[in-house]
């Protein structure tokens, strides 16, 4: 474990050592941000509206209409925008190690493969935590003029943290299938798209086929997270679907030392 | 130290290292010595734990590196043909990362990453980016990454690749100084780096081991493998026939005919001087003996021999072009035998 956490710092710090972490941590605020400002302007205008002569602004009795027409949307709205972002940190994970060389470093090392996975994966999870916690900055905002319900806000994140992670076990698989960052980005984004899909695909299809489709849909199982419900299927279901990327990760690597 | 047992490594359809076993004592430094693409990466990428083998067994310290890759990796550095750098890292943050992916102790890394620094000299570029050195500079730090847990055994891939002439006598000076306390294999396609570094010599030339002693032998025994140049007039008749007819004699290698004059490289048994033989010889058949005199392979030549030897084809090709290497791909074999002589010897 302490090998998987000198590897999970390295990762982390690498990350500040190009633009990648900066450019994604800003990009994603500023686009929650924007997001935050027009869902809040959607949301005083509807409660101007229905509180016709009562109380101003978020009130205490408002509290479920906050969560409900503001958080919910916005953390739906940021799914999709986390999809858009997480590729560019699982990019680099195996492909740059593998295109300059370092993997014969640390494959040639006395490190188990599972702590060189789990580390990359910790330090991939720990730059989108850092970026998750900056946006909450504009969530703060809602606490200090309103009262909105934050279990519902912390299960936001959680759900948030679990479906990033997800996607992150996935890039790295799929990072380590190239020796070059971009395709492996592009990859990724192609492949989460996919799954982004398996949702609308639903929509359309028979009962049986839609329960089996929603089932596996990736950002179905989000939408009790944003509504503030943490339920332990959800949970069983994010946890799988990391434990199958990392796993997938674990066969490939030793598939290419098999290979040469 | 380090044995290697029928390794044989295919990559798909190529076969990359076939069948190779040597053993490596304790302290010895021993040279790897083949042209590129005589699977000496590969055979170092097998004992560092980085690849598995296709078949055989290698074991480092008494560590399969097969079934106890942790253990092996351990006690083994090593610098791969690319010193493996992060870049964006400063030499003093790239050693510490590997101190604690070596598993050094943190109580011991700054200590460990000092000395390594110091032993491979990088002291006064701690600080700066591994991206921005020059390639010595390089090589060197992934000297220091080698050496960092101290560990018994040193695996080298051509570890003066790319220097200058100054910065490979110090690199080999280094390596010498580290002789002893560890165990040395290095790979080189330099033949002299290996004359003057290494104790033991592997020669390897398409995945296979062709020759292996000790730099002086190889020398010896292979230098010594009697071979005589010889002119004759024979004014139109073969001679070749009579010359392999002398007793002691090896081979005889033909290589041209001009105005009836046949030039040969004849070899002998070692030890044997056919010299007086093949005089009388060529005398008893009438012939013109223009000229006849002792040629000495240089260590150079029997390495390009040694790894010449199997493309036969080539060889032809070339002797059909010109003379000396027709002699070269049929020495090649001469010397080969003397190799596995020598090796008896030892
Ligand atoms: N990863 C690989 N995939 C396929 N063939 C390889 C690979 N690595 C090396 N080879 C082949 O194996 C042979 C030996 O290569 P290598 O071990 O690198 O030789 P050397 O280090 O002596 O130059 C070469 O023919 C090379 O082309
Ligand atoms: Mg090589």
């Amino acid at each position: 474990m302490r090998n998987a956490l000198a590897i999970a710092r390295k990762e982390f710090r690498g990350y500040f050592t190009s633009p990648i972490a900066y450019a994604t941590i800003g990009l994603f605020a500023l686009i929650f941000g924007l997001m935050f400002v027009a869902f809040l302007r959607f949301f005083m205008e509807q409660s101007l509206r229905a509180g016709a002569g009562g109380q101003m602004g978020m009130g205490g009795p408002q509290t479920v209409n906050v969560n409900q027409m503001l958080i919910r949307p916005l953390l739906l709205q940021a799914s999709v925008v986390v999809l858009f972002v997480l590729p560019l940190l699982s990019m680099r994970t195996f492909a740059e190690e593998k295109r300059s060389g370092t993997m014969e470093l640390l494959l040639t090392s006395p490190l188990r493969d599972w702590e060189i996975i789990l580390g990359k994966f910790f330090g991939a999870a720990g730059l989108y935590a850092l970026m998750l916690a900056v946006t909450m900055l504009s969530v703060v905002w809602l606490f200090i003029y309103g009262n909105p319900e934050w279990r519902q806000v912390l299960a936001g994140y959680l759900g948030l943290l679990l479906l990033g992670s997800s996607f992150l076990s996935l890039g790295m698989f799929i990072s380590n299938l190239t020796q070059n960052q971009i395709v492996a980005c592009f990859i990724t984004f192609a492949v989460l798209l996919l799954l982004l899909l398996l949702n609308w695909v639903a929509e359309f299809a028979g009962p049986t086929m839609r329960e089996v489709l929603t089932t596996l849909s990736i950002t179905e199982h989000f939408d009790d997270f944003a509504k503030g419900v943490i339920d332990t299927r959800h949970l069983v279901y994010y946890a799988s679907f990391i434990f199958f990327g990392l796993f997938l990760t674990s066969r490939s690597l030793d598939a290419d030392r098999w290979r040469g | 130290m380090i044995e290697v047992q029928h390794l044989t490594k295919r990559y798909g359809q190529t076969t990359a290292v076939d069948d190779v076993s040597f053993s490596v004592a304790k302290g010895e430094i021993l040279g790897f010595l083949g042209p590129n693409g005589a699977g000496k990466t590969t055979t170092m990428r097998v004992l560092t734990g980085y690849m598995p083998a296709t078949h055989g067994k290698a074991t480092v310290a008494g560590y399969d590196v097969f079934e106890q890759p942790v253990e092996a990796k351990r006690r083994t550095g090593y610098l791969p043909e690319t010193p493996p750098l992060y870049p964006e890292m400063t030499v003093h943050e790239y050693l510490t990362f590997v101190a604690a992916i070596k598993g050094v102790p943190p109580a011991s890394r700054t200590r460990q990453v000092d000395t390594s620094m110091q032993t491979a000299r990088v002291t006064d570029v701690a600080y700066r980016r591994c991206g921005a050195l020059s390639k010595g500079y390089r090589q060197r730090v992934g000297l220091a990454q080698a050496l960092l847990h101290n560990p018994e055994v040193l695996i080298l891939d051509e570890p003066t690749a790319g220097l200058d002439p100054k910065q490979i006598i110090d690199t080999r000076e280094l390596i010498k100084s580290l002789a002893g306390d560890h165990t040395i294999v290095l790979s080189t396609h330099i033949l002299p780096e290996v004359a003057q570094t290494c104790q033991r010599v592997v020669i390897i030339n398409k995945g296979r081991v062709v020759a292996e002693d000790t730099p002086d032998n190889l020398t010896a025994s292979l230098a010594g493998v009697e071979a005589i140049y010889v002119q004759v007039d024979t004014g139109g008749g073969d001679a070749a026939p009579v010359l392999q007819g002398v007793t002691g004699v090896v081979r005889v290698v033909g290589t041209e005919a001009r105005d009836g004059r046949f030039s040969f490289e004849v070899h002998s048994e070692r030890g044997h001087d056919v010299r007086r033989d093949l005089v009388s010889a060529v005398v008893s058949q009438g012939w013109g003996l223009l000229e006849l005199r002792p040629v000495r392979l240089s260590l150079e030549e029997i390495f390009l021999q040694l790894t010449m030897e199997e493309s036969e084809s080539d060889a032809a090709r070339a002797a059909s072009s010109r003379d000396s290497d027709g002699v070269a791909s049929e020495a090649s074999s001469a010397a080969d035998s003397g190799a596995q002589g020598g090796n008896s010897d030892a």
